[in-house]
Parts: structure tokens; C-alpha cells; sequence
């Protein structure tokens, strides 16, 4: 059969549209995929018989068929298909990509390599898994879809600033802070963890905390978790990677393929606040608990339930005011690429633009919502410059513009959720800006500082430039080739404030008016936040050769990176990595690195460590005895990797901190000398320097079995890890006073990470209808090894032993009664009735540090991810669903206590409360109460009795989450053709679509005491792909 | 195949030069970070910048107004309590802390504090990386008009070292006199991996060694009077030294340190063996200190604390702020005036305004005083008017209403005071609507002090001799005390030691009230167990129709234990972190 196909082949090659002459039942054709681009190795059945014929390279086959027969079309990666042969005419047959993908190859750090000779511990997500997914950030399709990455999403929107991030001055240091070695990251929405870790972004190669490129431009995101994969980032290599690699071109005819979706988005779990009458009366109560008299009278009460004096009784829901229901998003993909075999290239241009969730004034001349507008081109065009030489040049830009209102997103986020329905009207009779002289918070209305307060603009642009060398050494050796690698960046963040504020008024009861608040005219303020250079140089030559049965492969390689930030002497961190492996036959795999790798930031001599790692691998499947035995095992490998990591974090905690350093200039610091008291400003020393600094490190452990069964339809991948983070800088325990000076962090602590990730995924089709369905979990527990705490009085104040980030507090026990006796008193507060009930756990008679315990869920954390959908002729549904197990959060913020947020003088409204208020303690429903007996006393609420962090305010923060669904239908081949596209795609999807959480009072994700974040949105999007 | 080679060779070359020329000679250390090389540095012949770090030392010295939790410290004492108990002074008066929750302002081993960094022992650190590092600064010597070098021949930059040699003294006594012995670490300056985790010095050591460093600073300071006040006025000087020295001994030799009983065996908090020597050596350090000269009583007791540069201030801590302020007025002053608005944070005890004898000298006690119980502020001691706002006081242009319902005592919930009696001392004396502005240095060592250290110690060792009795003549001369037909001044002739001790201890009391003394002076002298023991009283003054009477009513029931409190437990978390300290090394009498 195969035979034949190759034979007819020369005989087909110009009559492939035209009726076969000479057989009747002879059918040809071509295979394409998605972009009209012919596919080879498609296996084409006839009817269901066990032999096949594969298209040739340029997708054609031909196959004995007469009319009537089916033909079976099956390829990896590809969704399986048939066609019922008509009569003799060639067919063409298109096939769609498969959701899920696993190639023979793989993207590893610095390079690609089989898959099989894989021993690490690496989980890969492709194309099609992050562009059913609306969002502003690739980062929104992560969670539920890689074992071993843990995302928390805390706000739905990016983040402003408008001061420059470091301020320069006398002896002020500047710290990199939470994204090391890149400042300046654009991922303010999730946090993310791998292995308990933060993750580094690496972007072909380069390190970069970009988390904005179109998903429909990656090829691939993977994480890499052991040891031994991110073994090349040296003194970088402890926290685990994730790989982002772009889309390359592939030689052929132009293909451009544009999208365009556009969507609405909903903020989830906003809190329902109280009528301003229900407010009224609870704040009447608390007054009352107080032994304080009312505030409202009978005739205020009246006017609230009633309505009747909406000026000076007002019931504003200011959610409904000042936000809107829906926000729309829109998004432009375009994509170009093509190119012979001497020359290809790609261009992908992208725009996205995300309105936020603030209502603007009908008639104002420019747009005061916050919104995103983002454009991205990325480039790349590889040339093959003779037989060994090529080159490929990649030019990516970024230009990004965010918006905010005058009022400040963050600070009317803030108000919003802490003004009562009662504080204020929105207009007054005459029509200017209600307002309250009852407390600052009050005097600048809203709704003015929503849509009539001007804007606050931040730009970002990015413009990188890489360059690739590869020169092919074969004349040298065999399978010896050179790299270089060149890459500059170049980051800019400014910010434009067009700020101002208006005056409002409070309408008195005589009618007249008293101007609350000042007017401030429009500014116009441009600020440098932040710029950074970075350049990245690496050669590398690699060598890889099979010998009969033996496969070796080598590495040197040199790398050094240097970033500039704003005002920042360079860091400059540097590898000298070695690197080989061996696998024989397939079977027996072996792998190492070794890695001489630095930073300029230590004391000079001890810049540099030596960092290693290897692992073992075993394709048991291989074996004779599984092999002639389980016809149905595929493949099974076994691996094994081990290292030692470093983290190279120390800019967290001081910059050049091995010398010691003084400060002066400050005001606590001057002193006042002669009779003409004349001010000095003092110097002081910076806490100790520490000439010993140096980085983190780690030995991570990585277990892990590959099985593949029924000819690759059930793939299971199962990983443990046995990570011990270990020389963390901490501040010691001993922090004895005699020194005289703060300590420096020193590399003391351990911390163990180890869990356990299991994936399974399952594929096939029956007939036409193509399925997979595929799951993962993973177990993560923590624990502290080593913190060098000070010998706790009581067992139970220990930290060390227990999960890293326990929660410690009191424990709670309900309320207490009205009888209760011998309470143990609290700051020198004895709790009543109404009261939260604190264990004195060491019984003497006082609530202190003594009885602060771990509180909160101390099992290991787990979560896990599922996806499954169908392809039926053209058809698609995908979901995603995530959850989480064994987590706890808090709800001790001023969003959950009843009038807390803005203050506590008790004799003004104060805060604002929600309808979980309504669930307060009174003497009348004290056994179903959920909160407090209300008060304003601080000993109680503030930052008293009741709000001290106990076990109360805990609640179950586990959740299920259809995280993702789409509907597509791709229009079938012929239409599409007539229509002079080669595909033709409709979708419907939707983000955080349907959530069932252990506690419904807020989103589980959000933590609002996170200085009141912006609602996380739920989005419904529609689009269409086409390409040419 | 060889074209490839030469292309290759080329290729590489043409990197190497690339990189070479990339390599240009870089910053290694960021200039921007101030090393200690920029502090002391070999080339700043002014010392700016070392100057500039011994002010830090400088700064590490507190300032007493209002510095426990708002109040005067002399407000946990008998003499006074403070107008808004629950505060830090009402946990001290009231024997309310414990190891861990020592009051933070008075935990001056380990707490920090919002105006310095930390503690005394950062100022001790400071004071050593000073003495270290000043060597190589070549601070040029001033030389003064009259052609000396300021003053006594020697360089600016050995005096600054030993400027920064007396502070560190200072600061070791001001622990060793709240803890007992303390760690002494001498000249080393600690770094990160030294241990110092070091044991307690006795507290014969630590005296010894403090006695020991102020002998080492005195003759390298300058001297008073000041040859350039308007520059100088801050500084530490011979004086200084030598007022240490003669406190420090005059505690030493004290009871609650020195027993005569022999009860104090913990070399920790005292000596362990008694000696009567110890006054002769804190007379014979008072009596030289009197002896050069240089000091001299302000015959205007009020302006000592109003002005600069006082004939009678030997040390002094300079107030914070570029201007006069009124800081003392606003936190302090009477409530009730709507132009000079006032907090009323301190309340003078009943027991303080009766230790005023009367003009005559006598005390009120003493029927030939002329005390009138019906009009008791009439005919006080000079001291008592400049330290003590009373009922019918000139105060602010008008006399003050303490009585009940009265304009500085209206009970309408506010913070006022609830003894009918305001603080004064250290006020100007405001006499117009508006508070009038003027320096607050706060005074650390002045030579009354002296003269009382001295007959203290001399009545102790040789029994009130004439030289005794003329330290209080001076005293009461200056206060305004009548001299008498018999020039005593109110003082009886012919004490005993003892009668002349209870005189000594009263007029401390009486002359140093609110200046950090008396709180300790009861812990030293082993009064502490019968003043804080019982309550405290303040007047309530009843006004029917201008017709006043005065009930004597308690403020506030004290506490104290002994002899577990003559010193403060030191800090838990020291103690738990130090294992040369230890449990077992605590200070008697304290666990946590």
C-alpha cells in the first residue's frame, strides 16, 4: 500500500485535480491543516481496516477507494476525521489541531529536545490551551492547567502608580523588591507559585517579566520545576521557571490569519452594602452597646425607610453610582508569516483595550475610565545565510497605555467600599457635589472623583531587539554547532497625572451651602517611574551526535546579563555552565550540569558559587519484559533528578550590603547645636553589614514516571518533589540588643517543600467525534526546618515544625455570654457579652503573645485542574475547571466589620457596614450571630478585643471554579474556500464563569484587606478568527 | 574548509576586541551609598562629616520633658501622677510591668523608640564606632581668641573622642541605675558573626568601669565657661565628667546598692559587701567638682531651665526644634484657656506641695511655720511658686481656677488635672493671654544637683558638718528663703545624721522635682516600699461663693515591691536570647 502510494505518486503530481483516468476506484488527495498548508504523515485508513497509506511531503496520498468507502484521517495532534468518497474526484481534506498536544519535541531552557530523553520534571501547555482564555495577560489561561503551579488571581485589573518607584537621595538605598532582577513586571493581577516558589519568566531565552504577549503568538508555555531543567540559571536557578517561547515562522506561502473578539466583563462578589436605613438603626445599636446616646432620632429613621428628604437624608448605593454593570474588552490579533527556505520571518501585531468597571459623565470630552490600551508587534525574520551560518533577528515593542480616574482607582475603590449610603447625596438641589463635613473621607464626592476629576495616564514601552547566530561546525566535528546570542532591552514606565478635584457642598438645614473640600485645577504632572536597560549576551556550543546505538550530547555555555535600573549601578550575573547527557538506545538516560554562576552584589571573592545537578532516566517500556509482554504500555519511564540551587535574591534585603553604610539627612535624626540652635542633621549607620551575604540555595528532588497506554490515548505523568530551601535570608532569631544596631539578614533559615503532582489526560475519537478529557492535582506542604526563632515559652508559640506562612493568632471560640466569669482581659480590656471568646491558652488570666497559636488549615495545600471538551466536524467545546483544597482565608478587614474602614469617633458616621452586619450578636440572637455585639469602642473593634487576629475571622477558602469555556465552530473546508480564506473560525468563550466556594461572603481568590482591590471580572467574549 | 577557518578566526577576533573595549572601567560600589570611609575620612580636615555622626551620638540622649508614654517620669514617683492614667507612668507607679512588658520608654535597654534609633545601647555602639574611627579624620585645632586650643591644649579630635567617651559613660549609667551590672563591651565595635552574646558585669564592675572612663574624659574636654557658646553650648565638658563621676559614686555608696545590713548579696544589683568608703569617694568627687570654680548658682531658680549657656547647667540635652517653642506649656499647662491651649498631663501630688516648707525655711509641719491649712499657698518656698501651679496662681495674665467646676478644672470629661495642682517647672512665666516661647533644653546635670551630692555623701561620712549645712544654706538662699535671725534659713541647729539626711532627701527633693531625680532617689535610698505603698493624694477644693475649702482626696493607690524593683527585670527576650545572661542571671525576684 505504502508502496503504491509512493509509486503513484509521480503520476499524480499534475493530474491532482483532475479525475484519475486509468483507475475508477482510485481516489487522491491532499491533507491540510488549518492554515492550507499541507500535512505529511497523516494516516489515511480505508474503512476500518488496520493498514494505512501516509501523505507524502507535500500532503498528498492516494488510496484504492471506491465510491462509498470511508476514509479515515488520523494524525497527532490532530483531530481525527473522515470523508466518505463520492466518487473519483481529489479531495482535499483539512485537519484542526487538537487542544491538547504532545510533540516529539519539547521546549527546555536555551533549547528544544525530545521528549523521551526528557528527565526533568517539566509540564507544557501549547497554543490552543491560552487562546480560549479573554484576558489582558497569558497568565489568566495558566490556572488548572500545569501540575504544580499554583495561581491566586487578586485584583481584575493592572495596577497604577504615579510616584517614581525609588526615590533617589543621600544614603537612600534601592531595593529590587518582589520581582527580582526585573522590577518592572506587568503581572499585578496573580500571584503565582511554582512548587511553593515564585517563578522566573525566561521569553525565548531571555529573562523577562512580560506577561502581556497575545496568547496567539506563543507556541508554548512551560514550566520547569526540578533541579536539573533550570540547572542553567545557575545562581537563579532555585525557583523554578516558566517558558514562554513564540511562535517561529515556517517556510511556505504567506499565511495571515486575524482575530477579532470583543467581550463584556462583570465584577464578581462585589459586597451589598446596607440601606441607609438599616445603617442608621445598626449604628443606633452600636451606640446603644456603647452606653453613648443615638445618634438618629425616630423622624431620621422615618426619612430613610421612607425616602422622603434625599437631600438631607440620603440612601446613595454608590456601587450602582459610580460603577457600571458591564465593561467591554476588545482585541486585534494579526499574524503574517511565511518565507522560502533561505529566508522566513513573522510579524505579529496586536492590539487589546480594557475598560474598566467606573461609569464616566455622559458629555466629558476625554475618557476618565480606567482602561488599557495596549499595543504589541513582535517580529522575527531568520535568515539562512549559507549552508552553516544563520541568523535571526527579533524585534518585539510594546507600547501600553493605562488610564485611571483623577480620583485615583485605588483611593475611590477605597472610599467606595467605606462611605455609607447615608454620608452623603450625589448632587444637591442646585446641583453641585453633595459632601459631609462629618469626617475627611467624606469631602470629596465619589461621584466627582469618578468622572470629573481629569485622568491619571501611565505608559509603559518595551522595545527588545534579540539576535541569534547559529553556525553549523560540522566541518569541525560532527553535531557541533555555535550559538550567540545578543539581546538588548530597553523599559520606560512614566506617568501623566491631569488630576484635579472639585469642591462639594454640604446643604444645610436653612438652605444655604457650606463648600467641603477645595478645589484643586487640573495638574499636569509627568513623572519617570521607572527605566531599565538590560543587555543579555550568551555563546553556547552545543554537540550532539549519535553513535550507533549511543546518543551524547554536550553544552558550554556562557552567559551574562546586566540590568540597569533607574538609578542602580548594573547588576551583572554571569554563567559558566557545562552541561552533558548521554541515553543509550533509548533506554538508559543520563543528564548533567554543572554551573559556575555569580553576581557582582556580594563581596567581592565570594561572587561566585558552583551549582549542579543530574538526573537518570529509564524507558522501561522499552524493555523486552514489558514490551512482549503488555502490548497495551506504550511507554513507561522512570526518572530522577537532583541539584543544588541557588536563589539569588539579595537585592531584596540590601543593595551592596556587605559594606557597611550610613544615612543621615532625615528628621528624627538632626540635632540642634550652639545658642543659636542651629540645626545638624546627624548620621547614622544603616543596620550591620553583613560581608558574609550570600544567596539562597536549595537541593531539590524530583521523582517522577512518564506512561503512555493504548497507543498513546491515556498519558499519566506522575512527579514528587523533595525541595529543602535552605542558608534563606532571615533575620536571626538572637537579635540581641547589646549590638546596638539592627541586624543584617544572614542566611539562616530552612524550609521544606515537598508534594506530589499527578496528570492523567485521555484522547480519542469515535468516528467523527474527537474528546479529551484530562486532569491534574498536586499536593504542596511546607514546612519550617529552621527559623531560628527564640525558645518559645509554650509549645504551641513554636513556628518552626510548622507550614511555612502558618497563620498565627488567637484561637476563637464562639461569643461569650452574658454570665461569663474569670475572662482573661486583653490590653487591660475585659470582653462582655457579645464578645469574641479568645482561648487564654496559657491560663493567666490575659489574652498576649503568650496565646498566639497556628491557626487556619495546617494540611498540605492542594489544587487541581481539569479540562475536557469535544471537536465534532468543526464543532468545539473546551472547559476548564479549577480548584483549590485546604485553604484558609481571612476576613479580618474593614469591608467585613461593620463600620470600620475609616475610623471610630462615634459620634459621626463612620464607615460603612454590609448585610453581613445584620448577623451581629444581640442578647436576642446570640447562638446564630456571626459577628460581634456592634460597638465603636477601639478596645473592641480598631485595633482592640475583637478585631485582634483570631480564628474567628477565618474561613474556608476552598473553591471550584469553571475557570474557562469556549464554543467554536470552524466553518467547513469547502465554504471557507468559496468564501477565499482557508479557515474561517467563530467562538464564543468566557472566563470565571461559575464559582462554588466554601465561603460565599467575598470572592475566595481576593483578599480584601489587600488594600481594596479591584473586583476580578467575569468576561463573556465573542470573535472571529479568519486566515487567509 | 580552511576559508571557514580564517572566517572563524576573524569572527572571534573581531569578539574578543569587541569585548575588550566593552570592558571599561565601571563603578564598582555604588558612590551613592556613604561607607564608613566617607565618614571618617582621611581628607575632611574639617570633620564635617565626623561631626556629624558624633551628633548622632548626641542625639542618643534623652530628653526628659514628657518622655514616658507623655509624662514626666517623676509621675510613677510619689511626686506627682499623671493627668491621664493607663499610660506608662501608671504602669511604673503602680508596679504594673513585668519582664515582658516593661513600658516601653522606660525599657531603654531593648525598645525603639520613635526619635532615635533605639536604645543606650545604640548610643554605646555609636559612641565606640566614633572612638575607633576618629583617628584618621585630621581635624585641624581650633584655636580660641586667647590663643589657647580650645582651651586646654589639646586637638578637636581627641576631645570629640572623648566627648564621645564620657556620652558612652553616660549611657552605661543611665542602664546600670534602671538593671543593675550590665554587659560592659569596652572598645570593641561588634560585627555580625563576633559573639555577643556577653555576660553581665557585677555591678562593682560596672560602676569601676564607669568612674574609670569619666576620670579618662575629663581632662581632654573643654571647660566651662565656654569660650564660644554660640557654638559650643551643647557639648560635654570637664564638668560634665566630673558631675557623672560624683553621681554615679553617690549611688554607688546608696543603700539600695550598698546595704549596711549586708542583705544585698546578688553582685548584680549591688555590692555585696558593705562599705561606709563609698560616701568619702562620692564627697571627695562633689567636693572637686566644687572645687574648680566654674560653676556658680543661678540666682534666678526659673531661668535655669529658660536659658542658654546657664552659669549653673553643667549638661544639658538641647531641645529638638530650630525656634523657642512652649512644648512644656502645651503638654502640661492648665486646661481651660481657649488663646494658649493646654493638655494638663501632669498632677503634683499633695505630698509634693506639702515637702515646701515655708518662706521662713520652716517646714509647714513646724508650728512656729505660719502655715494656714485655710490658705496654704501663702508664704511657700521660692520653689514651690516656680515649680508648682496652685488655685489662685498668676498664670496666662490671671489667677488660676483649680477648684471644682473652676476654668482648669471643669470635670466635663476632658483630660484636666486631679489634684487642683499643675506642673510649672520648666514653664516660662507666661504672663500675658498667649504662650510666650522660649528654650526647652532639657538639663542634665546642674550644680545644685552638686552641692546636694555633696552633703548628701559628706553627712553620711562625717555627720552634718558645717559644710553641709552651707550646701542648703546656698540653696535656700537662692530660693528665697528668709535667712532668720540665726542665718539658718530655717534649719535647725544641731541635727543628727539622721534628722539631717530626712532635711537633705527633702530638699532633693523640693529643688530637683520633675527632673528625673526623685524616682530613682527613692529606689536608691530604700524609700521606695513606704511612699509607693500608700496612696497618693491630691486636693479637691469645694468654691462656695468664694469661700474655699480644701478635702484632701486620693489620686491614685501606688505599688511597689522590694527590694524586686530597686531595678527593672531585664527584658524577656534579652534574657531568653542571651544565654550568657540567662534566667539565671536575671535580676532577683523577676521571672517574666
Amino acid at each position: 500500500m505504502l508502496m503504491l502510494a509512493k509509486t503513484s505518486y509521480a503520476a499524480l503530481r499534475d493530474t491532482t485535480v483532475t479525475r484519475s483516468a486509468n483507475t475508477a476506484d482510485w481516489i487522491t488527495g491532499t491533507v491540510v491543516n488549518q492554515d492550507n498548508r499541507t500535512l505529511k504523515d497523516v494516516k489515511v485508513y480505508v474503512n476500518d481496516s488496520t493498514t494505512f497509506v501516509k501523505t507524502d511531503e507535500y500532503g498528498h496520498f492516494g488510496v484504492k477507494a471506491p465510491a462509498g468507502t470511508v476514509l479515515f484521517f488520523k494524525a497527532k495532534d490532530y483531530n481525527s476525521t473522515q470523508v466518505t468518497v463520492k466518487d473519483t474526484a481529489a479531495i482535499t481534506v483539512r485537519l484542526l489541531d487538537t487542544y491538547l498536544k504532545s510533540p516529539h519535541m519539547i521546549d527546555v531552557l536555551y533549547g528544544s529536545q525530545s521528549a523521551e530523553s526528557e528527565v526533568g520534571a517539566v509540564s507544557t501547555i501549547y497554543t490552543n490551551q491560552l487562546t480560549t482564555t479573554p484576558a489582558s495577560l497569558y497568565v489568566y489561561a495558566l490556572p488548572g492547567q500545569l501540575p504544580g503551579l499554583y495561581t491566586e488571581q487578586k485584583s481584575g485589573f493592572t495596577s497604577f502608580s504615579t510616584t517614581a518607584l525609588f526615590t533617589n537621595g543621600f544614603g537612600q538605598n534601592f531595593i529590587n523588591a518582589s520581582s527580582q532582577n526585573n522590577r518592572s513586571s506587568d503581572n499585578s493581577e496573580f500571584n503565582i507559585t511554582l512548587r511553593g516558589q515564585v517563578p522566573i519568566t525566561i521569553i525565548d531565552g531571555v529573562q523577562r517579566e512580560i506577561s502581556s504577549i497575545d496568547p496567539e503568538s506563543i507556541e508554548s508555555i512551560t514550566v520547569l520545576k526540578d533541579a536539573l531543567s533550570t540547572m542553567l540559571l545557575g545562581i537563579n536557578s532555585s525557583r523554578g521557571v516558566l517558558l514562554v517561547t513564540t511562535k517561529k515562522a515556517e517556510e511556505g506561502k504567506p499565511r495571515i490569519s486575524f482575530t477579532a473578539e470583543t467581550g463584556i466583563q462583570q465584577s464578581l462578589s462585589l459586597p451589598t452594602p446596607l440601606s441607609a436605613y438599616q445603617y442608621s438603626y445598626l449604628y443606633n445599636e452600636a451606640l446603644n452597646n456603647d452606653g453613648q446616646p443615638p445618634f438618629y432620632t425616630a423622624a431620621d429613621f422615618d426619612a430613610y425607610k421612607n425616602h422622603t428628604d434625599p437631600i438631607g437624608h440620603p440612601d446613595v448605593n454608590w456601587f450602582n453610582t459610580i460603577l457600571r454593570k458591564n465593561a467591554p474588552e476588545t482585541a486585534y490579533k494579526l499574524n503574517v508569516d511565511g518565507g522560502s527556505r533561505i529566508a522566513k520571518y513573522t510579524v505579529g501585531l496586536s492590539y487589546y483595550d480594557q475598560s474598566g468597571i467606573f461609569n464616566t459623565a455622559p458629555g466629558a470630552a476625554y475618557n476618565t475610565n480606567n482602561d488599557l490600551n495596549r499595543y504589541i508587534i513582535n517580529s522575527d525574520v531568520s535568515v539562512q545565510v549559507n549552508k552553516n551560518l544563520s541568523v535571526d533577528l527579533q524585534l518585539f515593542g510594546r507600547v501600553e497605555q493605562t488610564r485611571e480616574p483623577g480620583g485615583g482607582e485605588a483611593n475611590i475603590l477605597n472610599l467606595l467600599y467605606n462611605t455609607p449610603n447615608n454620608a452623603y447625596p450625589v448632587y444637591n438641589p442646585n446641583g453641585s457635589f453633595g459632601g459631609s463635613n462629618l469626617g475627611s473621607a467624606y469631602n470629596n464626592n465619589l461621584l466627582a472623583m469618578t468622572e470629573f476629576s481629569g485622568y491619571i495616564q501611565n505608559n509603559t514601552n518595551d522595545i527588545l531587539a534579540n539576535l541569534d547566530l547559529n553556525y553549523n561546525l560540522n566541518s569541525v566535528t560532527k553535531g557541533l554547532t555555535l550559538k550567540l546570542k545578543g539581546n538588548l532591552s530597553y523599559q520606560s514606565e512614566n506617568s501623566l497625572d491631569r488630576s484635579l478635584q472639585n469642591s462639594s457642598y454640604l446643604f444645610n438645614k436653612d438652605s444655604t451651602y457650606t463648600a467641603i473640600g477645595k478645589t484643586i485645577s487640573e495638574s499636569n504632572l509627568f513623572t519617570t517611574l521607572y527605566t531599565a536597560r538590560q543587555s543579555f549576551g550568551q555563546a553556547s556550543l552545543n554537540y550532539n551526535r549519535q553513535f550507533g546505538k549511543s546518543n551524547f550530547s554536550g553544552l558550554l555555555l556562557y552567559d551574562t546579563k546586566s540590568l540597569v535600573s533607574n538609578y542602580d549601578l548594573s547588576a551583572v550575573t554571569t554563567d559558566r555552565a557545562l552541561k552533558g547527557a548521554y541515553n543509550y538506545d533509548g533506554k538508559y538516560f543520563v543528564e548533567a550540569v554543572v554551573n559556575s554562576s555569580g553576581y557582582n552584589r556580594y563581596t567581592p571573592g565570594k561572587q561566585y558559587g558552583l551549582f549542579y545537578a543530574g538526573g537518570l532516566g529509564w524507558q522501561m517500556g522499552k524493555e523486552s519484559f514489558i514490551k512482549d509482554n503488555f502490548d497495551w504500555i506504550t511507554s513507561w519511564k522512570w526518572r530522577g533528578t537532583y541539584g543544588t540551587t541557588g536563589n539569588n535574591n539579595v537585592d531584596t534585603y540590601s543593595y551592596y550590603g556587605y559594606v557597611q553604610t550610613y544615612s543621615g539627612s532625615n528628621v528624627n535624626y538632626s540635632y540642634y547645636t550652639g545658642t543659636g540652635r542651629n540645626e545638624q542633621f546627624t548620621v547614622y549607620d544603616n543596620s550591620l553589614a553583613n560581608p558574609y551575604l550570600s544567596w539562597e540555595k536549595a537541593h531539590k528532588l524530583d521523582f517522577g514516571t512518564d506512561i503512555s497506554l493504548f497507543k498513546d490515548h491515556l498519558q499519566i505523568t506522575a512527579d514528587y518533589y523533595h525541595d529543602k530551601y535552605y542558608d534563606l535570608l532571615q533575620q536571626r532569631g538572637a537579635t540581641i540588643a547589646l549590638l546596638g544596631t539592627a541586624y543584617p539578614y544572614e542566611n539562616i533559615g530552612v524550609d521544606l517543600y515537598k508534594g506530589f503532582e499527578f496528570s492523567a489526560t485521555y484522547n480519542n475519537n469515535i468516528d467523527k467525534l474527537n474528546y479529551f478529557i484530562t486532569g491534574n492535582f498536586s499536593t504542596q506542604a511546607s514546612k519550617v526546618i529552621y527559623s531560628d526563632e527564640e525558645t518559645p515559652l509554650y509549645p504551641w508559640n513554636a513556628h518552626t515544625g510548622l507550614p511555612v506562612n502558618a497563620m498565627f493568632g488567637y484561637e476563637a471560640e464562639g461569643f461569650y455570654g452574658p454570665n461569663a466569669t474569670n475572662t482573661p482581659t486583653f490590653s487591660g480590656y475585659t470582653p462582655k457579652a457579645g464578645d469574641v471568646k479568645l482561648k487564654d491558652l496559657n491560663g493567666d488570666g490575659v489574652i498576649n503573645q503568650f496565646d498566639e497559636a497556628p491557626i487556619g488549615n495546617l494540611k498540605p495545600l492542594m489544587f487541581y485542574g481539569a479540562s475536557l471538551g469535544i471537536n465534532y466536524q468543526g464543532f468545539s467545546i473546551s472547559v476548564i475547571l479549577q480548584g483549590v483544597l485546604n485553604r484558609t482565608v481571612s476576613v479580618d478587614n474593614s469591608e467585613y466589620q461593620p463600620f470600620a474602614g475609616l475610623g471610630f469617633l462615634g459620634s459621626a458616621p463612620q464607615g460603612q457596614a454590609y448585610q453581613d452586619a445584620t448577623a451581629r450578636w444581640t442578647p436576642e440572637t446570640a447562638s446564630t450571630a456571626q459577628l460581634p455585639e456592634l460597638s465603636f469602642l477601639n478596645e473592641k473593634f480598631g485595633s482592640g478585643y475583637n478585631t485582634a487576629f483570631s480564628s474567628f475571622w477565618l474561613r474556608n477558602g476552598d473553591y471550584i471554579r469553571l475557570k474557562n469555556a469556549e464554543i467554536g465552530y470552524t466553518l467547513p473546508y469547502s465554504i471557507a474556500r468559496k468564501l477565499k480564506f482557508s479557515n474561517i473560525r467563530v467562538f464564543v468563550n468566557g472566563e470565571n464563569l461559575y464559582t462554588i466556594a466554601g465561603f460565599k461572603g467575598q470572592d475566595p481568590e481576593v483578599n480584601l484587606s489587600d488594600g481594596d482591590p479591584y473586583p476580578i471580572q467575569r468576561v463573556f467574549n465573542a470573535g472571529i478568527s479568519v486566515k487567509l | 574548509m580552511k576559508n571557514y577557518k580564517n572566517k572563524i578566526l576573524i569572527g572571534i577576533g573581531l569578539i574578543t576586541l569587541v569585548a575588550a573595549a566593552a570592558c571599561r572601567k565601571s563603578e564598582k560600589f555604588p558612590v551613592d551609598k556613604v561607607s564608613g570611609i566617607y565618614i571618617f575620612d582621611p581628607r575632611d580636615s574639617a570633620g564635617t562629616q565626623a561631626l556629624k555622626y558624633l551628633l548622632n551620638v548626641y542625639s542618643v540622649v534623652e530628653i526628659g520633658h514628657n518622655r514616658v508614654g507623655g509624662d514626666y517620669l517623676d509621675a510613677a514617683s510619689d511626686d506627682a501622677v499623671s493627668s491621664s492614667p493607663g499610660g506608662q507612668v501608671t504602669i511604673l507607679a503602680t508596679a504594673g510591668y513585668t519582664a515582658i512588658d516593661l513600658p516601653a520608654n522606660e525599657n531603654v535597654w531593648s525598645s525603639t523608640n520613635s526619635t532615635n534609633t533605639a536604645n543606650y545601647w545604640n548610643g554605646i555602639r555609636s559612641a565606640t564606632e566614633f572612638m575607633a574611627g576618629i583617628d584618621v579624620v585630621p581635624v585641624k585645632d581650633f584655636v580660641a581668641p586667647n590663643g589657647k586650643i580650645n582651651g586646654i591644649g589639646v586637638s578637636t579630635r581627641y576631645i570629640w573622642r572623648n566627648e564621645a567617651r564620657l556620652l558612652r559613660a553616660y549611657f552605661y549609667f543611665e542602664l546600670v541605675k534602671r538593671f543593675g551590672g550590665v554587659p560592659l563591651l569596652g572598645d570593641k565595635v561588634y560585627n555580625v558573626n563576633d559573639n555577643i552574646a556577653l555576660p553581665r558585669s557585677s555591678f562593682a564592675d560596672c560602676i569601676s568601669y564607669i568612674v574609670s572612663e569619666c576620670d579618662k574624659a575629663k581632662d581632654s574636654l573643654i571647660t566651662a565657661p565656654l569660650i564660644n557658646p554660640a557654638q559650643d553650648n551643647y557639648r560635654v565638658t570637664q564638668g560634665a565628667a566630673m558631675a557623672l563621676k560624683a553621681k554615679v559614686l553617690l549611688y554607688a555608696a546608696s543603700p539600695a546598692f550598698n546595704n549596711p545590713s549586708g542583705g544585698n548579696s546578688n553582685p548584680l544589683t549591688g555590692y555585696p559587701s558593705y562599705s561606709a568608703s563609698r560616701w568619702q569617694l562620692a564627697a571627695t568627687a562633689a567636693s572637686q567638682l566644687m572645687a574648680i570654680g566654674n560653676y556658680s548658682l543661678d540666682p534666678n531658680f526659673k531661668n535655669i531651665f529658660l536659658t542658654q549657656n546657664d552659669p549653673e547647667v553643667i549638661m544639658v540635652r538641647t531641645a529638638n526644634g530650630t525656634n523657642p517653642s512652649n512644648n512644656v506649656e502645651s503638654n502640661n499647662g492648665p486646661v481651660g484657656f481657649g488663646s494658649a491651649v493646654a493638655q494638663g498631663r501632669t498632677s503634683p501630688t499633695q505630698e509634693l506641695v506639702d515637702s515646701y516648707p515655708m518662706s521662713n525655711g520652716l517646714p509647714i509641719t513646724d508650728p512656729n511655720s505660719g502655715y494656714d491649712p485655710n490658705n496654704p499657698y501663702n508664704n511657700r518656698d521660692g520653689r514651690f511658686y516656680a515649680t508648682i501651679l496652685y488655685n489662685g496662681a498668676p498664670w496666662l495674665g490671671t489667677t488660676l481656677q483649680t477648684y471644682e467646676g473652676g476654668i482648669s478644672k471643669p470635670n466635663n470629661g476632658q483630660t484636666e488635672t486631679l489634684t487642683s495642682y499643675y506642673m510649672c517647672k520648666f514653664m516660662g512665666p507666661q504672663t500675658t493671654s498667649n504662650f510666650q516661647g522660649h528654650d526647652e533644653d532639657w538639663v542634665i546635670f546642674r550644680y545644685a544637683e552638686i552641692k546636694l551630692d555633696f552633703a548628701e555623701a559628706r553627712n553620711e561620712t562625717d555627720g552634718p558638718v558645717d559644710s553641709v549645712y552651707q550646701q542648703l544654706k546656698d540653696l535656700r538662699l537662692r530660693a528665697g528663703i528668709a535667712p532668720g535671725a540665726d542665718n539658718m534659713y530655717g534649719l535647725t541647729v544641731g541635727m543628727t545624721k539622721d534628722q539631717m539626711r530626712a532635711v537633705i532627701q527633702n530638699e532633693r527633693r523640693i529643688e530637683m522635682a520633675f527632673e528625673e531625680q526623685r524616682y530613682f532617689d527613692i529606689r536608691r535610698w530604700g524609700i521606695a516600699s513606704t511612699v509607693m505603698n500608700q496612696p497618693l493624694m491630691g486636693m479637691s477644693i469645694t468654691n462656695s461663693n468664694g469661700n474655699l475649702t480644701y478635702n484632701l482626696i486620693q489620686v491614685l493607690q501606688p505599688k511597689f515591691v522590694a527590694p524586686k524593683m530597686n531595678v527593672y527585670p531585664i527584658p524577656y527576650d534579652e534574657v531568653l536570647k542571651n544565654p550568657a545572661i540567662g534566667q539565671a542571671h536575671q535580676n532577683p525576684g523577676w521571672s517574666f
